[in-house]
Order: structure tokens, then sequence, then C-alpha cells
């Protein structure tokens, strides 16, 4: 039983009185401890496909099963306590709460499953060192470089020990030094760990990386490649 | 076209624009209509107390006032010498003879005051003739017919029909003894008035007390009884020294006390309730201002001096308060107006109040009056351009540079 | 508990607005509240120189002379004056007989209200009393001294130190005089008083009546206003079975006092609710706005997996904290007001000259306030649940977003 599947999956959104397609019939399989690649220009639907496996939202028409569950029937609250245990995200803008410190935005999943404080201090701070991030917990995120804040996105990410991470545009505002050394990260994580991780890029070096690479163009599936590594 | 722009600013975010707006208006609307309730519950006071008994204006001897003394009478004629058909203010004049003393039948006696007056005529200047609950008000016809109050019924028990004997003293030292036939009774509410006064002709008043052709006071109402004062002081000048007019300010100095402490207590009133506005008026502006510093930041850049946006910001305020204003003081004056011709009907809960020397009787209702629209209309602008100073300065203290750069 | 933390911190996102409007709430409360404690004194010094001057706290009479006003309803009072007197609480028991009467000067006539009193009693306790000197007042109940008001004095044309006679009628229909000289007088300001006041010791008003021992009312002063219940029903138990007297409180003896203050406090309240809901419409506004610029971090906290009601309950929270704070702050403002107003209070004397008449009593030109804590509290309280109502709005906004929706924002 693969761990996520989509089963010919459609993504219409509707602004105003115009509909906009984002996916049409998409199918796709993926299996525990991947380091995939959705690939495309702007507008191909990645970050739509993401959603889509991240229980962010319903497709329009198609299944979406994670672990032989179909999610089209779930409610909202099972969607998130899905969500909760299961999958960690990184945004493209970090997206990290400004009035909390580092340590508390990393710690905030954990904060959500009613971890006890003292444990979640540990595993964070434990995440921070692994990060090269140690010393920067009681920061706000106004006074953290983009590569930190991004580094704070991943350790918030992996705290509560996700099967499934998903990236969108990770690399997009970070400079090449950077960028590199994050790719480096989640691929030791990926074989230390065995977390799955499922990117959007249109970044090359981020595709180089990649162990599958995956094609979308116009909303539609257009090549499915595995790269052993 | 600054105007053009101040005017879409606004509506850029529909929905704080629309509840900011309705906390305007809720309070210009409320207070208007409060206001005005106030204004009603006084004019019935006012009303009770110079329509039941007083008058507006009475004309009488200077000392009778103090002491009303039996013999400090008038020549009966005395309005007709200096009031004239131009005076067009006054609606009704009376002429009054007053006399003390006692009400007799059978076994009971009960000390009265007897107002001798002509019953077409003081019509015009009371109501008594309105608050009748049995007979009719007395008539030329009925030479000795009186009106009496309930109170004053019910201590006699009598009732319509009924004779009375009315003992006084006579301005020639003698007891003055006559009947009375009952023609009415009325209810004012008023106890003072209901267990006490009694209406007869004032011929039969004259004989009893031997002082024909002569009355102690000329009670007037006015079409405006707010202008008392006005026309009293008109009039004055052409009396002789001997004789005044005096308004109901003078005649009843509590009354005049108790609209001068609700004029203060209205200010007070207005002024915390607009408070309160403009504190939530400031936060939605500056809220407005913040986030369009970038836009400010490119509108200076291209040359917009810094006043101009000050200015836009106020102009803003105030077109928020004009738009306010107009819908508030339209609801307000349609509360106002459903309060002036329905009210209210408390008399479950409360009986009326004696206050003052007047009566506020327990139906609430409004009255229009120009100062409960212009002063919370005036009110509600001043606190809108107030409330825009801040965030304007804010705005027109911006550096173009790092305006530009927020985000 | 994190929820509150991270609730709190949210709220100084923004110092500002915050500020503005806590400031707002506080200021509302404050005012509120110190107006209310400054009428609750002013109506409770009213009450105080009504009942005093009036019917008392409680008022003993026969039968339905209350509204009757029948002459004919006397009763013995016996040893109930020092029965009553005895009961802890009260302060005073005045014997009051009311004659309506003819008085007549050598030159005038006017009909008056004649009460017979026992002045020493009285004398203490009239406020109308207060400004006589010292040789002022009747004497004993037997003599004939009046204390007459002012104008009434002057209608008749007599000065004090004159005599005069008063004639009413007996229970037997003949009519009986008195004759009275004028000891002292009384200037309270009212009209109506000064122009038919006339008190006389009891004595002498029993010789006009023929009625020895006999009053209409007794009018209890007490000298605690709250122990007003207690002291009613002991004094009920004083009367003898089938003796048809009874105990009336204060609010149905003179129900014009009484409705004037509800009348002034019901227009009070509904001041009082229109600024609370001006400032409510202040807090959604400043809720709501706080709410719309997160939309995208909701969206973010909903993709970690948090549920909808987590959020919602998170701006309740922000609400609340908000609520209590500024009831906090409105209630330590409104009782350093309220301790000034209690201390110095507000000298009416500069604004209004002469005497404030109000529901048939005089005011006392100072008004002061007088602590109620229990509707302070109360006050605090409706607050703190305004803002949660206030914030229901936003919160239910925050709560249908999704993480799609909310991350597109901005």
């Amino acid at each position: 039983m693969s761990l996520i599947e989509l089963q010919d999956v459609s993504k219409i959104y509707r602004l105003g009185s115009q509909e906009i397609p984002a996916l049409t019939g998409v199918s796709l399989t993926f299996e525990a401890g991947e380091f995939a690649v959705l690939a495309g220009p702007s507008g191909s639907g990645k970050t739509t496909a993401l959603n889509l496996i991240g229980c962010l939202d319903h497709p329009t028409s198609g299944h979406v099963i994670v672990n032989g569950l179909d999610l089209g029937t779930a409610s909202k609250k099972a969607l998130a306590d899905f969500r909760l245990q299961n999958i960690g995200f990184i945004f493209q803008s970090y997206n990290l709460i400004p009035v909390l410190t580092a340590a508390e935005n990393a710690e905030f999943t954990l904060m959500l499953q009613k971890v006890p404080k003292p444990e979640r201090r540990a595993k964070v701070r434990k995440l921070f060192v692994d990060l090269g991030i140690d010393g920067l917990e009681n920061r706000r995120p106004a006074d953290l470089s983009g590569g930190q804040q991004q580094r704070v996105a991943i350790a918030r990410a992996m705290a509560a020990d996700p099967h499934v991470i998903l990236a969108d545009e990770p690399t997009a505002n970070l400079d090449s030094h950077t960028a590199e050394e994050l790719l480096e990260l989640m691929r030791r994580l990926n074989r230390e760990q065995a977390t799955t991780f499922i990117f959007s890029s249109h970044d090359d070096r981020v595709i180089a990386q990649a162990r599958r690479v995956i094609h979308l163009q116009d909303g539609c599936l257009a090549d499915d490649l595995t790269i052993s590594k | 076209m600054l105007f053009t722009l101040a005017f879409r600013n606004l509506w850029r975010n529909r929905r704080r624009t629309l509840l900011t707006l309705s906390a305007m208006v809720a309070s210009a609307a409320l207070l208007i209509l409060a206001l005005g309730v106030f204004s009603g519950m006084f004019r019935d006071m006012l009303a009770s107390a110079t329509e039941q008994y007083y008058g507006h204006l009475v004309l009488a001897k200077t000392e009778y006032h103090e002491r009303r003394d039996m013999f400090a009478h008038l020549d009966e004629e005395v309005a007709s010498r200096y009031i004239t058909a131009e005076d067009t203010e006054i609606i009704g004049i009376s002429p009054r003879l007053r006399s003390f003393g006692l009400i007799s039948l059978a076994e009971t006696s009960q000390p009265v005051e007897l107002l001798g007056v002509i019953p077409e005529r003081e019509k015009q200047v009371t109501s008594l003739q309105t608050k009748l609950i049995a007979g009719n008000y007395p008539s030329e016809a009925v030479n000795n017919g009186a009106l009496i109050g309930q109170g004053l019924a019910r201590k006699l028990k009598v009732s319509t029909g009924d004779e009375m004997v009315f003992v006084t003293q006579a301005a020639d030292g003698s007891i003055g003894n006559d009947l009375l036939i009952i023609t009415g009774i009325f209810a004012t509410g008023d106890s003072r008035h209901d267990n006490n006064l009694v209406l007869a002709p004032l011929g039969w008043a004259q004989k009893i007390m031997v002082l024909p052709g002569r009355i102690h006071e000329v009670a007037m109402t006015l079409a405006d009884p707010m202008l008392a004062a006005l026309t009293a002081d008109r009039l004055n000048p052409r009396l002789p020294d001997d004789v005044e007019i005096l308004d109901w300010g003078d005649l009843l100095p509590e009354m005049r006390e108790v609209i001068a402490a609700y004029d203060v207590s209205r200010m007070i009133i207005v002024s915390i309730l607009y408070m309160a506005t403009g504190l939530g008026i400031l936060n939605t502006f500056f809220m407005s201002v913040m986030e369009r510093t970038r836009e400010f930041g490119i509108l200076m850049a291209q040359g917009m001096r810094p006043w101009t946006i000050r200015g836009l910001v106020l102009l803003e305020t105030c077109l928020l308060g004009g738009i306010a204003l107009a819908i508030g003081l339209t609801c307000g004056a349609v509360m106002t107006l459903y309060m002036q011709q329905v009210g209210i009907d408390l008399a479950g809960y409360i009986t009326p109040v004696t206050y003052a020397g007047g009566t506020i009787l327990p139906r609430l209702h409004a009255v229009f009056e120009a100062g409960n629209f212009y002063v919370p209309a005036g009110m509600l602008l001043l606190v809108s351009l107030i409330a825009g100073f801040l965030p304007a300065n804010r705005a027109a203290r911006l550096d173009p540079v790092q305006a530009v750069r927020e985000v | 508990m994190d929820l509150v933390r991270l609730s709190w911190k949210n709220i100084w996102r923004n110092r500002r607005r915050t500020i503005i409007t806590l400031t707002a709430i506080a200021f509302s409360i404050m005012l509120v509240q110190a107006l209310h404690n400054l009428s609750f004194g002013v109506y409770a010094g009213m009450v105080d120189s009504g009942v005093r001057a009036g019917s008392g706290h409680i008022a003993v009479y026969r039968n339905n002379y209350l509204e009757s006003r029948d002459e004919t309803l006397y009763f013995k009072d016996g040893s109930l004056v020092d029965d009553i007197s005895q009961i802890n609480g009260v302060e005073q028991v005045l014997p009051r007989l009311y004659i309506p009467a003819l008085a007549q000067s050598s030159r005038e006539s006017r009909g008056v209200m004649l009460i017979g009193v026992d002045p020493d009693r009285e004398r203490q306790v009239n406020p109308f009393l207060k400004t006589l000197p010292a040789d002022g007042m009747i004497r004993s109940t037997d003599s004939r001294d009046a204390v007459v008001g002012t104008r009434l004095l002057h209608e008749l044309q007599i000065r004090p130190g004159q005599k005069f006679v008063v004639t009413a009628q007996n229970e037997d229909g003949t009519l009986h005089s008195e004759l009275l000289r004028v000891r002292g007088v009384v200037n309270s300001g009212m009209k109506d008083i000064d122009s038919s006041l006339i008190l006389v010791g009891l004595g002498r008003a029993t010789q006009l009546t023929g009625n020895s021992g006999s009053v209409h009312e007794l009018a209890v002063i007490l000298a605690d206003a709250g122990l007003e219940a207690t002291v009613h029903r002991q004094i009920a138990a004083q009367f003898a079975q089938g003796q048809d007297i009874l105990a009336v409180s204060w609010e149905e003896a003179m129900p014009n006092l009484a409705n004037a203050i509800k009348l002034d406090y019901a227009s009070q309240k509904f001041i009082f609710m229109i600024i609370l809901l001006i400032v409510a419409i202040g807090v959604i506004n400043t809720l709501l706005m706080s709410v719309m610029e997160r939309m995208r971090e909701f969206g973010v906290i909903l993709a970690m997996g948090s549920r909808p009601m987590t959020l919602r309950c998170m701006i309740m929270l922000e609400a609340v904290i908000l609520g209590l704070l500024a009831a906090a702050i409105g209630t330590v403002l409104g009782s350093l007001a309220t301790w000034y107003l209690v201390a110095v209070g507000i000298d009416l004397a500069d604004l209004v000259p002469e005497t404030l008449e109000f529901g048939g009593v005089v005011f006392d030109p100072v008004m002061r306030a007088s602590w109620d804590p229990a509707w302070m509290l109360r006050i605090a309280v409706y607050v703190v649940c305004l803002t949660l109502l206030a914030a229901a709005y936003p919160a239910i906004k925050a709560g249908r977003t999704t993480p799609v929706e909310g991350m597109r924002h901005h």
C-alpha cells in the first residue's frame, strides 16, 4: 500500500465568475522515504498539487488517498488532526509567527499536540543544534536572516516527526550558498530518518538533487522520472 | 480631485468603514433620541405647571405675588389697556380674582383656593377643561357653577350637581358666604390642584368678596412658552410702576433651575458619548493611514506636499463624519418623530412625578428642538476632525524613502 | 496555558491600537462607575432629607390613611412611640397629627395643613427646622407656639411674635378655634413648603380636634437605611391584633420621591447603554482589523494541523484578556474618581444659585458620591462579557478560513 495516492485528481478555482483549472486528471503515487520534486514553470499547478497532497485542500474531482484513507470524506477537523500528526510544511516565505520567538515557532506543532513544555524545549533545542541555529532560540523572526528563518521553518516542520515533509519553493528566497546547505540538510534527514520529502520547485539545483522528478505542465502530468541516486 | 480621492479611499475597506460608520451613526441617532425625550419630559413639566394653573405670563400689582394680598386688586379692564391685538404671541388672556376660604358641606369643611374666572377666557389659558372626569366646565349660563378637583370632591364626598357653601373674608371686612353648585370635577394628577383648587365665575366671586369690577391678576398664554421672558421684557415698559408682568421663570424659579441643570448635564453627556466614539474612530483612521504608508510615500515622492497629505486624511475623516451625520440625523429625526407621535406609556411602572412645580406624566414622548439636533451634529463633526488630526499628522510626517520601502 | 501566552503576545502586536482600545473601554467604565456612584450618593442624600421632612423611612398609619388622608383615621399611639424607639437601628420616632384648617390673621385668611408634632423629637430630625435659632422652636407640646413658613407668614401679613387663629372641624362636626403665636419661621426655599407649613405642639393640635393622645402618623427615622427591612418586620410585630394599623415603607408613603429617583435612574441607564454600545462597536472593529491582518498567519496555523476551534478560542481569549485588562484599569480609575467625589464632591453652588428641588426635596448643593461596589463589579463583568460577545463575529471569521485561502492573503 502506497503512502499517498492521487487518483485522477482535478482542481478548478473559481474567481468571481471565472473558472481557472489548476490541475486536470493528475494521478500520482508516493511511497515512504521518497525524495521527490514537482517541477514545472509557474502556473503549472505545482503548488496546487502540493496543497492537495498535504490535505490542505479538497480536489474538485478525483480522490486523494493517504494510508488507505480517502480524504474526500474527512471533515475539516479530521484533516487538521491528520496534518498535525503526519505532515510538516515548509513554505516559500517561511510564514513564521512574528510575535513568537524562534523556539516557540518551532515547537508550535508540539504545543498543538499538547506535549509538555520541558519535552518540547528539549526536542527543539536538539533540532536547532542539528540545523546549525542553536543560540537563536529566543530571537524573534524579525531579528533573523532569511536563511536562519528558513531553518527555523524546517525545525518547525520536523519537530513533530512527521512522515511527510512538503516544501513549496523552499530555496526561492535564498542565496546559492544557503540553498546548497539547505538541500544537503534535507537529503541527510531523508537518509537518516526516512522522512518522505516532496518539493515543488522550478529551481534546477533542487531538481538536480531529487531522486524523482515529476514534471507538470498546464495542470497536467507531463513526465515522471525516477532517478536512482 | 482631492475630494474624489478622499471619498474613494473611504470605501477601500468597506467592512471597516461600515463598522465605524455604524458606531458614529448609532451614537448620533441615539443621542438625538435621548435628548428629544428629555426635552419632552421638561416640556410636559412646564406645560403641566403653566397650563394647569399659572399660565405663561401673569400681570398683577407688583406686591401681589409676595403675599397674594386680597387688597392688591386691579381694574378688570387693565389688560385691554396695555395689551393690543398687535401682541400676536399672546393667544389667551384671562382675568382672575383669587380668594382663600373654606368650602363647607353638611359635616365637612375644607380650606380651598377659589379662582373667579370668565370661563371662556380661562379656557384659553389653562387646560383644566381637558382634565374633566365628570360633568362640565363652568359656563356663563350658570352664574354659580363651580369646577372642583377630584381630591376635594372625595374629601367632601360630593359629585356633580351637589351644592356647597364657600366662606371667606370679604373686602369690606364682613364674612362672605354663598352657595356654589358643582358643575364639573377635574383630575390633573397633581394633588395641590386636585385637593385645593376651585374655579368659579368671576362675577360670583366679585360679589362674594365685595370687589365689583376688580381682579387680582391677568393670566396669559403664549404660542411659544419659551418666549415668555422676552415677551415680558417687551411689555413691562408699557405698564405703570405698580403693575408688572412676570413670566413662568419668575413664578416657578425651581423650574428654571431644573432646566438650567438639564442643559449642563446635556452637554456633559454629549461630551462623554463623543469621546468614546472618537476613540473608536481614532483606531480606524490610524489603521487606514498605516496601511497606505507605501502609497503616501509614492505620492510624496511624486511631489505631493505633506500638507496636502494631511489635508487628504482630514478630508476623509470629515467626509466620514459628514456621512454619519446625514444618516444619524435622519435616523434620530425618525425615532424622535415616532416618540413624538406615539411615545411610550410607562403608566404601569411609575406614577406621575411632581417636580419643581410641574408634573411629569408617565407617558414618555419627545419634542423637536433645534438644540437637540445641532449640538450632537456639531460635536460629531468636531470629534471627526479631532480624531483625524493625529493620523493625518502621522501621514504628513512620513519620510518618502522609508515609506516606499515598506511592504 | 500556551494559548493564553500566545493571545497575550498577539494583543500587543500593535501597541497603539491596543492602547487606544483599552483607553476607550477603561475610560467608559470609569465614567459609568463614577457617575453611578455620584447619583447613588445624591439619591441617598435626597432620600435621607426627604424621609426626615416627610414620612420617615417607615411610616405607621391606620387603615388607608395614606391614600385617603381621611382625618378620622387617627389612632392612639400609646406606648408605640417608646416601643418602636427601642428597636435596634431606630434613630427617632416622630408622632404627627395632620389637621386641615383655616389660618386667620387680623388681615387675611388662608387654608393650611396644620401639623401637630412633638417639638423636641422633631427638632432633632426635620431638616426644615435646621435653620431655626435656638429659641425659634415650639417650647412644649401644649404651648401656643407655632412655626410658620415664610411665605405663609407674608400672606397672612403677620410677623414673628404676633398672634393668629386657626379653625378646624372636630370629629362631631363642630368648628373649633385656637389662638397661636408665631414663634419661629421656616425658609426652605421651596414655594410649596414655605406657603403652607404650620407646626404646632401635638397637645395643642389635639385640643383643636378633641382627640387627645391620637396621631395620624408615626414617622420612623432609621440610623442606618440598610436596616429598613428588618426594622419594618419588628415594627409590624408590635401591633396588637385587630388594631387596624400598619407600617409602610417610604417608597409607598412618598411615591413622588421614589418615582423621581426611578425616572432619573432609568434615563441614566439608557445613556450608559448607549455608551457601552458605542464602545462595543469600537471593540468589534478593532478585533476584526486584527483578525483580517493575520489571515495569512491563520492559514499557516491551520496548515500545521490546528483545529479551527483552537483558532476561534485564541481570538476569544484575546478579547477576554483585553476586556479583563480594560475592566481592571477602568475600575481602578472609577474607584479613584469615586474616591474624589466622595471626599470632595461637586459643588453645584457655582452652577445653580438658589436651592434646587427634586421630587419635592431640597438638594444638598454639594453632590457627593457613595460607594456601590456591587454595581461597579457588575459593570466590569458586563463589559468583559461584552468584549467576549464582540469577539464572536471576528472569531467566526477566523475559524472559517481554510489554510489555502488564508495563505493567499496579502
